[in-house]
């Protein structure tokens, strides 16, 4: 799902960085402004940011081969539901940037593209997704797994969007390069990934609420009307 | 995860070493000029000078073949996959024809080179980016980032986020293998229940950990400021040299890689 370093022309990294800049600057000034009311936010952002950094490397069996390969999951959506989406834009924005420097997975001159398709639309496709199926009041297993999916399958679209884009200088047409990109991603082991991180993180959702429900409710994740939820 | 417990180690850049002790806004500002370099780069000679010279300089200073390797075979695989896929869909003039099972692949010489093209852009970035990594601490590379006005929240956070991710790492390491001895893994089926109560108890714990460390960071003076404990020093003749070199080799690289070769 990231874009290697290289990939993208000079063009593309500004319009990027250019996109992503602004996201990065809101989420920010939230944790700026929650740190000044609440001082331990920040250690809090830092250890839930680092906690799904590791787990988006959990190794998740490909079920197409039989858990023969594995692959490995987002996070954002899981991080959108519980940051919200715009500090979650810049938790995702620094893993990626100690994804490119230390383990060699995308790169510097791509984290614009990068914080775009996993930070901003994975961030922002999850949030409203759990959010709107918290309104039309699924059982929490399936908000969590709505959000995981979609914000999932927004991460590969941006990824597709992106390097379809690279085809239009060439006379390309850019909606068939990108439609092809998302199926390639699709067909091979993303399709079923997106589904498989959406049920962990719907699992995820139910273990904390089951264990610690107020956990949820500092977070903002759940109203104090837990009668409503169900599992 | 044992992979990870590999990859993601800063062992090699707390050694003592010429490149280790080179200033990190040096090394910063080298990265990112090359980095431009490399993205403009209209051929593949500088592209892949970047590479063999990050090569050297990784030997010079002894890491290990295996751990290069290592972080470098992924984006070999992209190297070799953009190679493949520009070659067999770029360009007009047919190169040569195979026939793999009754299905004839076309390889086209403009996709060809436009593949190594981007492939050479690639290693090339990439080389540059863990020789860097692979001499450079978090915690320099914060007071780097905090020198350049990187706004001090994702400095600060980067910093937690790092720290933690190691601690993290090893528990889950242990709960996975407490889970995959109580056949917690032996299937799909049972094994993303068993991932999701793994994550569920990750989130609890930094949940739990965040409160005990606010309030001993509280303990010992911290109010919400910056929390880095490295402080940079002036440059001194060394480092001026260094710049005075990266200006003089700039125009000449420019220069190299903005000539059309084919």
């Amino acid at each position: 799902m990231h874009i290697t370093e290289g990939i993208l022309p000079p063009k593309w990294v500004a319009v990027w960085f250019a996109v992503s800049a602004p996201f990065v600057g809101i989420g920010i000034y939230h944790i700026k402004r929650k740190k000044r009311a609440v001082p331990s936010y920040l250690p809090l952002v830092g250890m839930l940011g680092a906690a799904v950094f590791v787990f988006s490397c959990f190794p998740i069996p490909v079920i197409a081969l039989n858990g023969m390969a594995t692959s490995h999951p987002c996070g954002t959506g899981m991080s959108a539901v519980l940051l919200g989406p715009f500090v979650s834009v810049l938790v995702a924005g620094i893993a990626l940037l100690i994804q490119a420097l230390f383990l060699a997975h995308g790169g510097l001159t791509t984290l614009g593209g990068n914080i775009f398709s996993m930070g901003i639309l994975g961030s922002f496709s999850g949030y409203f997704a759990f959010k709107i199926a918290q309104r039309c009041k699924l059982p929490l297993f399936w908000c969590g797994f709505l959000a995981g999916t979609i914000s999932d399958l927004f991460t590969y679209l941006g990824t597709s969007i992106e390097l379809g884009l690279l085809v239009i200088n060439k006379g390309g047409s850019f909606f068939k390069a990108a439609a092809e990109i998302f199926g390639v991603f699709m067909m091979t082991s993303q399709g079923v990934l997106c589904i498989v991180e959406g049920a962990v993180v719907g699992f995820v959702m139910v273990f904390i609420y089951k264990r610690r429900p107020g956990i949820l409710f500092n977070l903002g994740v759940i109203r104090d009307d837990t009668k409503s939820i169900g599992t | 995860m044992d992979f990870l417990h590999h990859t993601f180690s800063d062992v090699y850049a707390r050694q003592n070493n010429w490149l280790t002790r080179m200033d990190v806004r040096l090394k910063m500002l080298y990265v990112i000029s090359l980095l431009s370099i490399n993205l403009w780069a209209k051929n593949v000679s500088v592209p892949l000078f970047f590479f063999s010279v990050s090569f050297i300089f990784l030997f010079t200073i002894k890491i290990p073949f295996m751990s290069i390797l290592r972080s470098l075979s992924l984006p070999m695989v992209f190297s070799l996959l953009i190679l493949l896929v520009k070659s067999l869909h770029e360009g007009e003039q047919v190169w040569f024809s195979v026939s793999i099972l009754g299905y004839k692949l076309v390889f086209r010489e403009e996709g060809f080179f436009n593949g190594l093209h981007t492939g050479s852009k690639v290693l090339g970035g990439i080389s540059l980016v863990i020789t860097f990594s692979f001499t450079t601490t978090i915690s320099r590379l914060c007071a780097g980032l905090a020198w350049f006005r990187v706004p001090n929240t994702i400095v600060e956070l980067m910093a937690f986020m790092y720290r933690y991710i190691f601690l993290f790492l090893d528990e889950v390491a242990t709960m996975w293998i407490a889970q995959k001895s109580r056949l917690g893994h032996t299937s799909w089926r049972k094994m993303i229940p068993s991932l999701g109560t793994l994550c569920g108890v990750l989130i609890i714990r930094a949940f739990d950990r965040a409160e005990r460390t606010y309030e001993a960071m509280h303990v010992r003076g911290y109010e919400g400021g910056r929390i880095l404990t490295v402080t940079l020093s002036p440059w001194r003749r060394k480092e001026y040299i260094f710049f005075i070199g990266m200006v003089l080799i700039t125009p000449i690289l420019i220069y190299t890689g903005g000539l059309c070769l084919w």
